[in-house]
């Protein structure tokens, strides 16, 4: 799967979570920069994101994920 | 029985029983509503086993970290205990750090309804301020309430917290508008309101304490 394709996904799920049809990603995007990012919005993502691409991930790979350019790396070495 | 019998200690991991009564404890903020039991469907045991479970992955840097963990004992009996932390100290957020516990323990039935709550209870949502000290969960056991524990608390956090980041000069706590018995004594150790948020939505009483969340903070000295 491409990156760009990757990103696109990625776009339309956090649209779904935070309820947010404007909302445009970027590699640097971190929570800081989303209004709402709260813990349970973020269970949500993590555990739609894992769906969606039909991965799971480990506890320690989450917290190394400092912005959006870390997940989509993350997720591009598991698909 | 005075504060001079009592010592400040950070916690272990056999102290984990003990927080997870703080946990539960500071959530239920003095009501019977508990947000993992009602926004999870998990009853009260389960949500201790699951609490339990997340606190022994010891990620640091939550409200969910032994090392965020004071304990107030005395001789070997614990009266009081209180979480702390320097928020986004790594660069990540303590709710994405408490959300990636959430996401890796909790069991997927407890997705659906927290998909339903997310939208409710996003209402009361209030971002912690980086780079400050963050008091997050406080509990004194009913036969030691009175005696200064948790000034006694806080000011260890703060002495350890600062020794990490010196130049820190804030301590915020975010409490529910119900607690008062919280704020007041927060209030007594210099903790003032500075904002509170409010839900009209009140479907929100069916899963929190309260519909008004309170952020507290006390200005801290600096070196």
């Amino acid at each position: 799967m491409e990156r760009k394709e990757v990103m696109d996904q990625l776009t339309t799920i956090f649209r779904k979570v935070f309820s947010n049809d404007s909302l445009v990603l970027k590699d640097e995007l971190t929570a800081n920069d989303v209004d709402q990012w709260d813990s349970l919005s973020h269970m949500i993502l993590i555990t739609e994101i894992e769906k969606d691409f039909s991965i799971k991930f480990k506890l320690k790979e989450l917290n190394k994920m400092r912005n959006v350019g870390n997940m989509i790396e993350m997720i591009i070495s598991k698909i | 029985m005075t504060s001079k019998d009592f010592i400040i200690r950070n916690a272990t991991r056999d102290d984990v029983p003990f927080l997870v009564d703080t946990i539960i404890e500071a959530e239920k903020s003095g009501t019977d509503k508990l947000s993992y039991s009602t926004v999870f469907d998990l009853s009260e045991m389960e949500s201790r086993t699951y609490i339990a479970k997340m606190l022994l992955e010891e990620v640091d840097g939550c409200e969910l970290s032994i090392s965020s963990f004071l304990i107030a004992e005395k001789n070997g009996c614990i009266a009081a205990a209180s979480a702390a932390w320097i928020e986004g100290i790594d660069g990540i957020p303590s709710t994405v750090l408490k959300g990636n516990l959430l996401n890796s323990i909790l069991p997927k039935k407890c997705f659906e309804k927290a998909l339903a709550m997310n939208l409710i209870l996003r209402d009361l949502h209030i971002e912690y301020i980086a780079d400050t000290i963050q008091l997050g969960l406080v509990y004194v056991k009913s036969d030691f309430r009175g005696l200064n524990l948790v000034s006694m608390l806080i000011d260890e956090h703060v002495c350890q917290l600062q020794k990490q980041a010196p130049t820190i000069d804030a301590m915020y706590v975010q409490v529910f508008g119900n607690n008062l018995p919280a704020i007041k004594a927060y209030e007594k150790v210099n903790f003032k309101v500075v904002m509170s948020k409010e839900s009209s939505n009140e479907e929100i009483l069916r899963y929190l304490p309260s519909n008004k969340k309170i952020v507290m903070k006390k200005k801290l000295f600096t070196e």
